[in-house]
């Protein structure tokens, strides 16, 4: 509906119900509050496109701490030095100056269900109507015995964009000729299926740019098999030859603790002293939406596929990382394929907006070497209880150079349209 | 609030805007698809690495698209996409994007 028919027919129900004796100023102030907790993909697409559909109707606010945002897609390209740090960074004040979105820079603390509430860093509570929960991920740290929020520091997860991902581009950059490097592979779900993958591949540009011989990549993987795996492993024996080992289980034979100070990894197989060690730990959704009771018993938030709705709470919507998304994996572009069903949803419920069934797309891309780019994705819908996968595709090993260069121009297209998609 | 008594109000008011209801919802419809494809495609028009697909002839994006569904295009992606929308929507959207113009 356009603004101009709401409001003609906020002014006729007004009309109604002066001549019923209900009180108007109710009417007139009844803007709903939608909050929004999270400044990502998910919670910072929902912010925009409800309030730019809206055109007004609806008051939203967003709840996100950082004033710019890091991306942790493309992340790994900053690593391989394929793209600049600042190249990351994105601004909010288009979502406050063109769509009306007010912007409160605060963490969100805690969430009274009952109170429909969300307390602030500085005490302040903020009223909902709706709330969108879209935290992304926690690190479970314990997860890799031995590893802790302290080692991390010593041994970088890099697995949430900032200081850590500058961390381990300083300790990668640093790597001497002859040098080992261990990853420590998380196991499903994750944030970013083939990142680990896509990592290591940029890692190992690095190292060869720098004319290395000797220096070699060892990952240590909890899984059996992994994203895009015929194609990583093709593109790793094509441009990066004997450089790197990936072990599965049956391979290493389980990885015990890892120390921090001594810089060490063993496995049943073998002790490692690495010039450097990436850990990452297996995730869960984000503190506020398990300590909300949004999350089940695995750490994830379930929701209803049709909506992206929490399924313990009709007023709480959960986008990205943090939920339960069926077949669609976590990814940036899944959690802002999420968001614009949510916020037609929410547009639906709030402003008798006219709603459609949910579809959602997911595409990601990886580079594996200058202009040899590979994508996986696909095509979802709610069905059977869960958001399930309709259609998939995947790049195909042996594919020209010509096509990977494509893929790899699309890739950064990708990156310029998403982030103008959520931040402009 | 009372959206309760909104959502009264706006089953009244109804009646009064049904004549708009058709093109209003081929609006609505259009607006929804259309966040599918600016993920990708700049809604500025903006070329960095993905075709623009603002501000094209209705009859071009709806030859394209009908060529991803036939699969004679050759990008899976868009095959991926075009196979799901009817050709009323390839219609709408195709509308909707033909309306917009490019950012200076």
């Amino acid at each position: 509906m356009t603004s101009s028919n709401r409001r003609e027919f906020l002014t006729q129900a007004a009309a109604l119900i002066a001549a019923s004796g209900l009180p108007v100023p109710a009417l007139a102030q009844a803007k709903p509050k939608l909050v929004v907790v999270g400044g990502g993909p998910g919670g910072a697409t929902i912010a925009k496109y409800v309030a730019r559909d809206s055109n007004g109707a609806v008051e939203v606010t967003l709840v996100e701490p950082l004033r710019q945002f890091i991306t942790c897609f493309h992340s790994n390209l900053y690593l391989g030095g394929f793209r600049g740090w600042e190249s990351m960074l994105h601004s909010y004040d288009a979502l406050a100056s063109k769509y009306g979105v007010k912007l409160v820079h605060q963490a969100a603390q805690a969430i009274d269900r009952d109170k429909k509430s969300v307390r602030l860093a500085d005490g302040t509570q903020l009223a909902y109507d709706r709330l969108v929960v879209a935290p992304g991920i926690d690190l479970k740290f314990e997860s890799v015995p031995g590893y802790s929020e302290a080692a991390a520091q010593i041994m970088p997860h890099a697995w949430k964009p900032g200081p850590q991902t500058q961390l381990l581009k300083r300790q990668l950059d640093a790597v001497e000729d002859g040098g080992v490097i261990v990853m420590v592979a998380p196991p499903n779900p994750y944030r970013c299926p083939p990142g680990p993958y896509e990592r290591v591949s940029m890692m190992a540009h690095v190292l060869k740019a720098k004319g290395h011989r000797n220096s070699r990549i060892i990952v240590l993987d909890p899984k059996d098999t992994f994203s895009k795996q015929g194609l990583f492993q093709e593109g790793w024996e094509k441009h990066y030859p004997g450089m790197v080992e990936w072990q599965d289980p049956k391979m290493h034979g389980g990885i015990k603790p890892v120390d921090a100070s001594a810089m060490t990894v063993d496995t049943d197989l073998a002790n490692y002293k690495p010039a450097l060690i990436n850990v990452i730990p297996a995730q869960m959704a984000g503190k506020i939406a398990r300590d909300a009771g949004l999350a089940n018993q695995t750490g994830y938030c379930p929701i209803d596929p049709a909506s992206m709705k929490s399924a313990n709470d009709p007023n709480i919507y959960v986008v990205g990382d943090a939920c339960i998304a069926g077949d669609m994996p976590k990814s940036a572009f899944s959690a802002n394929s999420q968001a614009k069903v949510a916020a037609l949803m929410l547009r639906g419920e709030l402003i008798q907006a006219q709603i459609f069934p949910a579809r959602y797309t997911n595409t990601c891309w990886s580079l594996i070497e200058t202009d040899d780019t590979v994508k996986v994705g696909g095509r979802y819908e709610p069905k059977e209880g869960k958001i399930a996968a309709v259609e998939t595709f995947v790049s195909k090993t042996g594919e020209n150079a010509e096509l990977r260069r494509q893929t790899q121009a699309e890739n950064m297209g990708w990156y310029a349209g998403i982030t103008a998609d959520i931040f402009s | 609030m009372s959206l309760r008594v909104a959502s009264l109000a706006f089953a009244g008011a109804a009646v009064v805007a049904a004549s708009a209801a058709h093109a209003d919802g081929d609006k609505a419809l259009g607006q929804f698809l259309s966040s599918e494809c600016v993920t990708c495609h700049q809604i500025a028009g903006r070329y960095e690495g993905i075709p623009t697909i603002v501000g094209w002839p209705k009859p071009v994006f709806i030859e394209i698209m009908g060529e991803y569904r036939a699969q004679k295009r050759a990008n899976p992606i868009m095959q991926t996409i075009a196979v799901r929308l009817t050709e009323e929507e390839i219609a709408a959207l195709a509308a909707y994007f033909g309306s917009l113009q490019p950012a200076n």
